[in-house]
């Protein structure tokens, strides 16, 4: 639809539609120019390109007319005549009625308004902490780097009285399948004389399964199962002698073999790390 | 001075209570006299009517104000221009004026012509002969004021600020009518207008200067009898509430220098007590104009602060009343970029009435506004519009002893929780004139007043729109 709104205003003297009839539908507007003897106080170099090019040569601003191809024309003639439209369709239904105050339903439309923003800002919240951290922790380890963190291990390979040994985050990982008389020797031991004082029952969740890290607590080295005078582990570097339950019993090392953090998982597999 | 008066050095309290009484009669139609006699060679007699622009419906817009231009321009009696030549034949003067509930006409004249004052406004109101002719020769009258009108912006501000606050309600006409009704009104129309308004029930006829009630009264049994007071199958016009719906016009024309804003909340009707307590607040507020000497140094904060940061032209507090309704706000006119700065600053000056407001600028205010109430009742006419208004408000005219004593029960806390009452967390109504491309919105009420976020929530009526 093509429109052209120009304003009125040097040309008001002309046009001005609130002290002479209004023109209807059928009837042209006034002409928009002056008679040729007088002087139309308008720049006709300067190009009239919006709305707005006419408007600052206005003395003051004036009527609007409005002409368009497919729509009527309308004049608006003064501040009387507007209108403010109906917004009946986007009230509330508490202020629908133009006869009844505002005030009493105030405070319930407010609380409704504010219960709305303030639910709508906890979840906003929640959502958007959520994404962040999404889009964070891609960041972090990948499944398959943590998966390495992790190792199963299959209990019924391994023969009772034997160690095996497994790598394990780059580091030996002893599992100890523990015979009888090897748990009622570690757990007759005199706690008080140890030199880091545990109990074999507080290393162990079952006590026939031992399983340690298998890294000396003096340097480093890697202990040799079965050996050494507790019928433990000796580390041949320093000559530490660790018993049945990884504890330290003679040598240079100051603390147990490590239990790391373990899971029994069903009755054949126990899940370390 | 008249009569060499000796001047008496009485206190200020012993002032207040030596004004005479305001004397009120009603007679059998229900007209109700109320005069104030004082020693004064000129009086000032008119008739106040409960009738308005808040009375007419979209078709009779403007009917008042119609009556009111042909009300000088003969009656049945004195037909043409008899009717003004009588007048000033008195050397009186006669004058008038309609607003959204009430309208008046009153003849200031010498006090020994008040029963001819009377004669002529009797005949006014109830013979008005609204002939044909004159009715035509007055839409074309009217058009034309309609557009000298159009040029003061204030009240073109203030009726877009009805018209939006009000909105499809009969506050929300403007009291000259739309230019379809003035070219559409009949005779008919004007006549029903009369019939059903100006009822003597609803009048009140008020004279002040040197008059005596006595003489004024039989005057009024005289003229004013005939008054009919009883309508048709009982249909009394009743007044409907007005809902007032937050919500904002902007009348943008970039080819103004400067833009006007009015910004209000809904406020209390003329006879609730918390009127007192908003007028103290807006007198705190104060006003301003870049006219003002005091600079810097204004006890108004908002004037300080407009002046330092060359914040506007003018401004000024509002606390218009209607008789279930009212719009307390703030008026200002200022360049168009500093348009959202001033706003912010008023609304502050607003929150701060709110939540702190001091027994020193407090006692500052009653001072003030008790000097405006005294200072205001200078001369016959403005007393005698006193006690038309009063009347017609109040049922009684409340003298100065009264209000004074109600100013003075005013106190901080009252102040704070008043304001706070009908300021904080309320929707306002804005209407906006002139130039305005940097404006953006108005905050709703409240202390956090982030821009964007309390915009979107409109809990008054909705509307937030932009007309033309």
């Amino acid at each position: 639809m093509l429109s052209v709104a120009a304003r009125a205003g040097p040309f008001a003297p002309f046009v001005s539609a609130a002290a002479h009839a209004v023109p209807g539908p059928l009837r042209p507007l006034a002409p928009a120019v002056a008679h040729r003897d007088r002087k139309v106080p308008l720049d006709p170099k300067r190009p009239l390109l919006c709305r707005e090019s006419l408007s600052g040569r206005a003395a003051r601003g004036g009527l609007v007319v409005s002409a368009s191809l497919n729509a009527p024309a309308s004049v608006r003639c003064v501040h009387n005549d507007v209108a403010v439209p109906d917004f009946s369709a986007y009230r509330r239904q508490d202020v629908q009625d133009a006869r009844a105050s505002s005030q009493g339903s105030s405070d319930s439309r407010k609380g409704f308004s504010y219960l709305m923003t303030a639910a709508a800002g906890v979840t906003t919240a929640y959502v958007a902490k959520n994404v962040v951290t999404q889009f964070i922790s891609s960041l972090s380890a990948s499944a398959d780097v943590l998966a390495l963190s992790k190792i199963e291990i299959k209990l019924s390979d391994i023969p009772e009285g034997k160690n095996m040994a497994f790598k394990w985050r780059g580091k030996p990982l002893f599992v100890r399948h523990r015979t009888q008389a090897e748990i009622s020797q570690e757990a007759e031991v005199d706690v008080s004389q140890l030199r880091d004082p545990q109990h074999d029952l507080d290393r162990v969740k079952k006590p026939e399964w031992v399983i340690l890290v298998g890294v000396c607590t003096h340097l480093g080295c890697v202990p040799i199962a079965n050996a050494g005078d507790y019928g433990g582990y000796y580390c041949p570097c320093h000559g530490s002698h660790y018993d049945a339950s990884g504890r330290i019993r003679k040598g240079p090392a100051p603390l147990n073999l490590e239990v790391p953090v373990y899971q029994f998982v069903g009755d054949d597999t126990v899940v370390v790390g | 001075a008249w009569g060499g008066q000796r001047r008496l050095s009485l206190s200020y309290a012993q002032t207040l209570q030596n004004i005479p009484e305001t004397q009120v009669t009603t007679l059998e139609n229900g007209l109700r006299v109320a005069s104030e006699e004082s020693n004064q060679p000129t009086c000032t007699v008119g008739v106040w009517i409960e009738a308005g622009s808040r009375y007419e419906d979209t078709k009779t817009n403007g009917a008042g104000f119609f009556m009111e231009h042909l009300a000088f321009k003969g009656t049945k009696k004195r037909p043409g221009s008899a009717f003004e030549k009588e007048v000033e034949s008195l050397g009186a003067h006669l004058n008038g004026y309609t607003s959204r509930e009430q309208t008046a006409f009153y003849i200031k004249a010498f006090s020994k012509d008040m029963p001819k004052a009377v004669e002529l406004l009797s005949d006014l109101v109830q013979n008005c002969e609204l002939e044909n002719s004159q009715i035509e020769k007055e839409r074309g009258v009217i058009l034309q004021e309609l557009k000298e009108m159009d040029s003061n912006l204030t009240d073109v501000t203030f009726d877009y600020l009805h018209a939006t606050a009000y909105q499809g309600t009969a506050l929300a006409h403007t009291v000259e009518g739309t230019t379809e009704n003035i070219k559409k009104l009949t005779r008919a129309d004007l006549a029903s207008y009369v019939d059903t308004h100006f009822k003597a029930p609803r009048m009140v006829l008020a004279a002040a200067g040197g008059i005596s009630h006595r003489e004024l009264v039989d005057a009024a049994k005289q003229h004013f009898t005939g008054t009919s007071f009883a309508y048709k199958e009982g249909s009394v016009p009743s007044l409907p509430r007005c809902r007032f719906t937050g919500s904002e016009i902007r009348a943008r024309d970039d080819a103004l220098p400067l833009a006007h804003i009015a910004l209000a909340v809904e406020g209390p009707g003329w006879a609730d007590p918390d009127n007192v307590v908003l007028n103290v607040a807006n007198a705190i507020i104060g006003r301003y104009d870049r006219t003002f000497g005091g600079g810097k140094n204004q006890s108004s904060r908002l004037a300080a602060l407009a002046v330092e940061h060359n914040l506007c032209h003018s401004f000024e507090p509002f606390n218009t009343s209607y008789s279930d309704t009212g719009l307390f706000g703030f008026h200002f006119v200022c360049d168009p970029l500093s348009i959202d700065d001033m706003m912010f600053c008023a609304q502050g000056e607003w929150m701060r009435l709110c939540t702190s407001a001091t027994d020193s600028e407090v006692t500052r205010a009653k001072n003030y506004l008790r000097n405006a109430m005294v200072a205001q009742l200078d001369g016959t006419t403005r007393v005698c519009e006193n006690i038309g208004n009063h009347l017609l408000h109040y049922g009684r005219r409340i003298p100065l002893e009264e209000w004074d004593a109600r100013i003075s029960a005013v106190d901080a806390r009252m102040v704070r929780d008043v304001c706070s009452k009908y300021i904080y967390d309320k929707c306002p109504a804005v209407a906006a004139v002139g130039e305005q491309s940097s404006y953006v919105c108005p905050d709703s009420l409240n202390h956090s007043g982030s821009l964007l976020v309390s915009s979107c929530l409109c809990m008054g009526g909705v509307p937030r729109h932009i007309c033309h």
